[in-house]
């Protein structure tokens, strides 16, 4: 008896700590964050101060997310970057995959760094910003050479409340797009197709015509995987991911439950009937969808003028040694409107900790060394010759060696960090707006440098569709856009496996509106008409 | 009917062919990691074997084995498992034991004990914990996180109970102290069970990965298993994006790389295993039935 009430009184007890533990961190993080905005937004840039002064030393922290492996906490190369910009550099790179749990525990234990990583997509970049725990970069950007440079569209996706909190991870504003087997469609007298309906009927025969004509039945059309992920839209009319149809009251409609949409569905459910896409999409990862593709199996996939995976293009070509791949140039929609949808502008962001507003000079050195990171190299300034660029790469000889006139890094440059390159967070290069690439440069591979070509050549002679969603804030879609989304990717996966009846399509989009979607609709047009996008644009 | 030896026999036949086909299953995913990861990449890719390599390459291996990164996090975890096996036991071992004296506040304390167990603190407080005792990015913010685990406490203080008490007051009548009692008596008795009770922290010990992620910023640190994960889960791209160019950052190497990587991360403790086993399965009893 006497231990029961031990017990009962005991476990009150350490419930109202635990109240009392909960609610005083939570005033306190409230509090040291508006403190932290006020800070932030009152304080204007010091014209006293040399942005460029180099005497005062500063630790400088910051994290962000790395698809490959992070390199060693010491090592020459960081060494460099400590000496050049008279810094005590501490950056925590952490494996993509786990990226969102560990900074998550990293902030919420009270220590977030200097400099902070999102990547593209993540919306936790949104929310910080409004809580004030990001510093407001307008003021500052001016000073540099390549962070002043990137052109205000790019900043303008990705404004919080009307400032800039962030700097972009570069991206070509060019879009992954479908691809077809040409050597396939030369056996089977075939034309690269120019509709659904043609597209429909290449798949059939790449399933059933025997294309590698190995004598058996071991292909078939469109490699797809889960989240019906390659989406094959052939323009914008089609892009699920688009805000491009409008509504009877002429609000902006997201392209997942548009008309567009629904054709394409029906055109997968077709494709499905037949046998001539993915049996198993619905649980099959983005490594195995590619395996799809790169062994032979599946003659339509997508690919993009960067980024191209030379070993898994080498490994297709050690199977179907005659394999040539071309784009799909789009098609022409109902609505006579032609053309993919334009990228974001950014494959991610870095923030920086509104704690920096104490220390003027901290934000100056924090963005010299960003702006440092994203230097572009023009190709013929890729050389030892250029002072910046030998150092980028840790010196010709230890980072990197000179072979043909190209720039080749050692294999260990990272796992041994002998580039300061490696420890910039954001080390992608700026691409200006008018630098003239070609995209094929960076690939050695024949086939692959023709994909790309040809890649290349179709984005430049079509229009890109400007989404006008980018940059504006739905508070429902942050909350529940999730789990509708991915409601409305289960719905339709069914339809496209038969399990649905496509004349469900009506109720399903009910069922969004009413789940949350009629909202994030009306925040979104919100946002559109305060942004001035009234009319359809083009680029 | 069934008494009759005809049918015996037939059910042993039945049941035998049904054990080995059963054993078939579970051996098959180790012969298909193994061929896969001595196969060429294009064999592979094109499903041009079936279970036993067309061909005897070795080039994964050279290429897991050439950094020294795979062999070091393999050390590194050899090192978490036998010194953090032998923390926990430590732990686990004397505290077990002192819960089974008669000391005072015994029960609150086993109470505290039992509410870990269903209320445990998650993530964030764990690291704020780890983060603030200064631990961060010490092979420790792996071994003493863990230290014991309340249900394996639980379960040797129930084996503990069930050694007789007249031993103890035998010893006592020699004049043994409740450490000496500890040590002379009770842990010889306790072997079977210390070993089980190894084996269990052992195989957690070496298959944790995320507490590797989560506290150690310092790749030269991190153990086999966060190397692992780096070379063989796929970095899922985030599919709400659509046709990003980011999709086509998000590529694993090849099935090979990804199958020897898990052949060698395996392969020591499938060695040791079986020589555990027969304690493993002891184990599964222990404190079961009081003596």
């Amino acid at each position: 008896m006497k231990n029961k009430h031990l017990l009962v009184g005991f476990l009150l007890l350490f419930l109202s700590f635990m109240l009392v533990a909960c609610t005083d961190e939570n005033s306190d993080e409230k509090d040291s964050t508006d403190k932290g905005n006020e800070t932030a937004g009152e304080k204007a840039p010091n014209a006293q101060i040399d942005p460029f002064d180099h005497s005062e030393k500063y630790t400088i922290t910051g994290m962000t997310f790395r698809f490959g492996d992070p390199p060693p906490l010491k090592s020459p190369g960081l060494d460099m970057i400590n000496e050049r910009f008279n810094v005590d550099y501490k950056p925590e790179i952490i494996p993509q995959g786990d990226y969102v749990e560990k900074s998550s525990a990293i902030v919420a234990s009270g220590s977030m760094p200097d400099l902070v990583g999102f990547q593209a997509g993540d919306t936790r970049f949104y929310q910080w910003a409004e809580d004030g725990a990001f510093l407001p970069l307008d003021d500052y950007l001016a000073h540099y050479a390549t962070l002043g440079n990137i052109p205000d569209y790019i900043y303008n996706s990705f404004k919080v409340n009307g400032k800039v909190y962030g700097i972009p991870r570069y991206s070509n504003p060019y879009p992954v797009t479908p691809i077809i087997r040409k050597d396939w469609l030369d056996k089977l007298g075939m034309e690269v197709p120019t509709n659904y309906e043609e597209l429909e009927k290449v798949a059939i025969a790449f399933t059933k015509e025997d294309p590698d004509g190995n004598g058996k039945a071991d292909t078939y059309g469109v490699a797809i995987g889960e989240n019906i992920n390659p989406s094959f839209n052939m323009g914008t009319y089609w892009d699920f991911n688009a805000w491009y149809h409008q509504n009877d009251d002429g609000d902006f409609i997201p392209g997942i439950i548009s008309d567009g949409r629904k054709d394409l569905v029906q055109f997968f459910a077709n494709l499905y009937k037949e046998g001539a896409m993915t049996k198993d999409f619905a649980v099959l990862d983005w490594a195995s969808t590619n395996n799809e593709f790169y062994s032979g199996k599946a003659g339509v996939f997508v690919g993009g003028v960067s980024g191209m995976s030379q070993e898994y293009f080498d490994g297709l070509l050690s199977i179907n040694p005659d394999a040539k791949l071309v784009a799909i140039p789009p098609f022409e929609a109902p609505d006579k409107s032609k053309g993919f949808t334009m990228g974001s502008g950014n494959s991610g962001i870095l923030a920086l900790n509104a704690n920096l507003a104490e220390d003027e000079g901290k934000i100056y050195r924090a963005l010299e060394l960003v702006d440092f990171g994203k230097t572009y190299f023009p190709a013929e300034e890729k050389n030892p010759q250029n002072a910046d660029f030998d150092f980028y790469l840790g010196k010709e000889g230890t980072g990197y060696n000179m072979e043909n006139g190209l720039p080749v890094q050692v294999p260990t440059f990272s796992s041994e960090g002998l580039s300061p390159s490696t420890y910039f967070l954001d080390n992608r290069e700026q691409v200006p707006e008018d630098a003239k690439i070609t995209y094929a440069d960076s690939y050695t591979l024949p086939e692959l440098k023709e994909m790309t070509a040809s890649l290349q050549e179709m984005f430049e002679t079509s229009e890109l569709y400007v989404d006008p969603s980018h940059g504006v804030l739905s508070p429902t879609n942050q909350e529940k856009g999730t789990d509708l989304f991915q409601f409305l990717i289960n719905e339709q996966s069914k339809m496209i496996a038969g399990q649905r009846p496509i004349s469900d399509w009506d109720a399903l989009v009910k069922e969004y509106l009413a789940k949350g979607g009629e909202a994030i609709i009306k925040e979104t047009n919100e946002g559109i008409k305060s942004k001035g996008y009234t009319e359809r644009q083009w680029k | 009917m069934f008494k009759s030896s005809g049918w015996e026999r037939v059910m042993e036949i039945f049941n035998n062919i049904l054990l080995l086909l059963i054993a078939i299953t579970m051996l098959f995913p180790f012969l298909y990691i193994f061929s896969v990861s001595f196969s060429s990449v294009s064999d592979v890719l094109n499903s041009d074997f079936l279970l036993w390599p067309k061909e005897w390459v070795t080039d994964a291996y050279s290429y897991i084995l050439g950094s020294d990164q795979f062999i070091r996090s393999l050390w590194v975890t050899v090192y978490v498992t036998v010194v953090g096996t032998f923390v926990n036991l430590v732990f686990t071992s004397t505290m077990a034991y002192s819960l089974t004296r008669n000391i005072i506040g015994q029960r609150l304390i086993l109470f505290l004990v039992l509410f870990t167990i269903l209320f445990s603190a998650g993530m964030i407080p764990t690291y704020i914990i780890v983060k603030e005792t200064g631990l961060l990015n010490s092979l420790w913010a792996l071994i003493i996180p863990v230290a014991i685990s309340p249900f394996n406490l639980i379960i040797m203080t129930q084996f503990f109970k069930g050694i007789p008490e007249e031993l103890t007051e035998a010893a006592i009548i020699d004049g043994a102290n409740d450490i000496q009692i500890f040590t002379k008596v009770i842990l010889p008795l306790s072997k079977p069970a210390l070993a089980a009770f190894g084996l269990f922290y052992a195989v957690g010990h070496w298959n944790s990965y995320f507490s590797g992620v989560l506290y150690l910023n310092d790749p030269a640190k991190w153990p086999i298993q966060v190397i692992l994960r780096q070379i063989v889960i796929v970095n899922e791209p985030n599919a709400a994006l659509g046709g990003h160019a980011a999709m086509l950052e998000a590529l694993p190497p090849p099935e090979t790389v990804q199958m020897a990587a898990i052949l060698l991360a395996t392969l020591p403790i499938l060695i040791v295993y079986p020589f555990l086993q027969k304690h493993f399965a002891k184990g599964v009893m222990l404190g079961s039935v009081k003596g």
